[in-house]
């Protein structure tokens, strides 16, 4: 590194500072939107539907979020997007990398056929229509006045992928591993609690990433489930509603402020796992 | 008495063979419920008129007027017209990315850690932040443009002569990191040594592209092409709250209009939804992704075979 600084020629230096300049200006507009919207929430109503070209409030209002916290509800659909997003993570954890056990080690008739219909379905997409039948079989079961079908179909929908990552990462343990703890009399079960998950602890970090995100980030399906149930939204169809109802004059702060609820304990977690995130997602994409 | 012993040996395969049925079976049961019933369900109404409530069949009448209905192939056309736009503006800049973060510069896993965030928000949330950005009266967007000195708004998301490229800027803000990271990914693959030998042959920077790293990316840039066209005919979710498909349908793309057939068009007041005739719309948009898919890969093969 300090060679290579050292034989760059003046040329090549300028080259490279313009290049890091336009990377820059790239940064910031990749960040203005969220920036906006942050510093936008401090702003007071009046100056929001004013506009102009100011990006700091001219006075710091932060009552906006006590408005948006107790008036709006925001209390409560931070709680149901905390309650979704985290039972959607632990079941998705559990179920998957035991899934992803069975598939590298056990062998039963039918196995490979099960593993390509899984396969098939994470490239099969009809849309929204899959929402509909899920809808009236949990109204059937009567299910809907609880988060419960949200979040099973949300880890239902989103499975496929954790499984796929538990299944490679499984296929990379030695199998003496196994069979050192099989002679030990451990089951089948025990080798998998005991063996196999202190192993898998890498790519559990990506399934708790990758699945607490998605039963964050969930909309259109907790959108139709929660249509009639204001106490049961999650913060992404929460905020969404707010604007939707309130029309032209809405209150921008409260919505502002709703955004930023819904952003920033996200973006704190990517800054902390930022990492883990990147290697998660192309992991899951490249090998899918 | 190694008869014993096999039994044994049986027995234990068996009640791992159990285990393994049981531990497998949650993931099973959310797939057959999930996945595959709501597959198969799409079926049942497509000769169906179905409102919720009451089913009526009504034979080829769902086939007919879909081969009459003009807004769902103008919908059909605006969702290649999206993305085309998105692919066109968000695999060359992930490319440039990509190539730029892969050299010894300072900050690079910064810029790169920056540009990935917007895919960590839910589309639902930055849908609605660039509906504020866009906004004619008060959104900040114009509101820097007339500091600047331009005289009237834009109406980006009212006008439908601006509304699409409202609708590229959001996708390409909220999906280039991903791309980004797919080709890093990829060009950690190429090998220092080719770089090096490039370098002693007097290769500059751009021939270096051109030559090597263009050339050694394309199993993977075919790769990120194949997700980046279905994922941009799969996208809704965002153009659903930037613009609803409006001004006048402008910006509606095909599973957005099926989204209206199925649970009704708007969140307020709904309209009446046509289940049935949403069903039919929905497997024609699988078959149209399908199509695309297929011959995508036919020319990223005949390419192959011509380079």
């Amino acid at each position: 590194m300090e060679k290579s600084r050292a034989v760059m020629s003046g040329k090549q230096k300028a080259v490279m500072a313009v290049i890091w300049l336009l990377m820059l200006i790239l940064a910031i507009l990749t960040i203005f939107p969220v920036v906006y919207i942050v510093l936008g929430s401090f702003k007071s109503n009046v100056e929001l539907l004013v506009g102009g070209s100011n990006i700091f409030p001219t006075e710091w209002h932060f009552e906006n979020y006590v408005q948006a916290w107790t008036g709006a509800k925001f209390a409560t659909y931070t709680w149901n997007s905390i309650v979704i997003s985290v039972c959607v993570m632990l079941i998705s954890l559990f179920i998957s990398t035991m899934a992803g056990y069975v598939f590298s080690r056990s062998r039963f008739p039918g196995k490979n056929l099960i593993y390509g219909v899984f396969i098939a379905f994470m490239f099969i997409n009809v849309g929204s229509v899959s929402i509909r039948p899920l809808y009236e079989l949990a109204t059937a079961l009567h299910l809907n006045e609880s988060l419960l079908p949200i979040i099973l179909i949300s880890v239902g929908t989103g499975q496929a992928t954790y499984i796929f990552l538990s299944r490679g990462f499984v296929d990379s343990v030695p199998r003496e591993l196994d069979e050192a703890a099989k002679i030990d009399g451990c089951t089948f079960f025990q080798t998998f609690i005991r063996i196999i998950l202190p192993v898998l602890k890498p790519v559990m970090g990506t399934i708790a990433l990758l699945s607490f995100r998605q039963g964050w980030n969930e909309y259109i399906m907790p959108l139709v489930f929660t249509m009639a149930r204001d106490n049961l939204r999650p913060l992404t169809v929460g905020v969404n509603m707010l604007k939707a109802t309130g029309g032209g004059a809405a209150a921008w702060n409260v919505m502002f402020a709703g955004a930023s609820i819904a952003v920033v304990p996200m973006l704190i977690i990517y800054i902390i796992f930022n990492k883990n995130f990147m290697s998660g997602s192309t992991a899951g994409a490249v090998k899918g | 008495m190694q008869n014993k012993a096999t039994k044994i040996i049986k027995k234990e395969d068996k009640k791992d063979r159990i285990a393994a049925i049981l531990m497998l079976s949650p993931v099973v049961i959310l797939l057959l419920v999930c996945s595959i019933y709501p597959f198969l369900w799409m079926f049942r109404y497509v000769c169906y008129d179905y409102n919720g409530f009451t089913a009526t069949f009504t034979g080829a009448r769902n086939f007919t007027r879909m081969i009459h209905d003009t807004t769902f192939w103008t919908s059909v056309g605006h969702t290649f017209e999206y993305a085309l736009y998105k692919l066109v503006f968000i695999i060359p800049l992930a490319l440039v990315c990509a190539v730029l973060l892969n050299q010894k510069i300072k900050g690079t896993s910064v810029f790169r850690a920056v540009y990935f965030m917007p895919t960590v928000i839910s589309s639902s949330i930055s849908g609605m932040i660039f509906t504020f950005i866009f906004a004619t009266q008060n959104g900040i967007l114009n509101g820097i443009l007339m500091a600047l000195g331009m005289d009237a708004p834009v109406q980006w998301l009212t006008s439908p002569d601006h509304v699409m490229s409202a609708v590229t800027v959001l996708a390409v803000w909220g999906g280039f990191g991903n791309y980004m990271l797919y080709f890093i990914t990829g060009m950690n693959v190429i090998s220092e040594d080719v770089y090096e030998a490039a370098k002693i042959d007097g290769a500059n920077g751009i021939q270096t592209f051109f030559k090597i790293t263009l050339p050694m990316l394309s199993p993977i840039l075919k790769v990120v092409l194949m997700l980046a066209i279905t994922g941009a005919f799969k996208d809704y979710e965002a153009i659903m709250v930037l613009t609803q498909g409006g001004p006048g349908n402008r910006s509606m793309v095909m599973f957005l209009y099926i989204y209206n057939m199925i649970f009704g068009s708007g969140l307020t007041n709904m309209t009446q939804p046509q289940i049935g005739y949403g069903a039919l719309l929905s497997v024609v948009a699988a078959i149209i992704v399908g199509i695309v898919t297929i011959a995508y890969q036919r020319i990223a093969r005949k390419l192959d075979n011509v380079m």
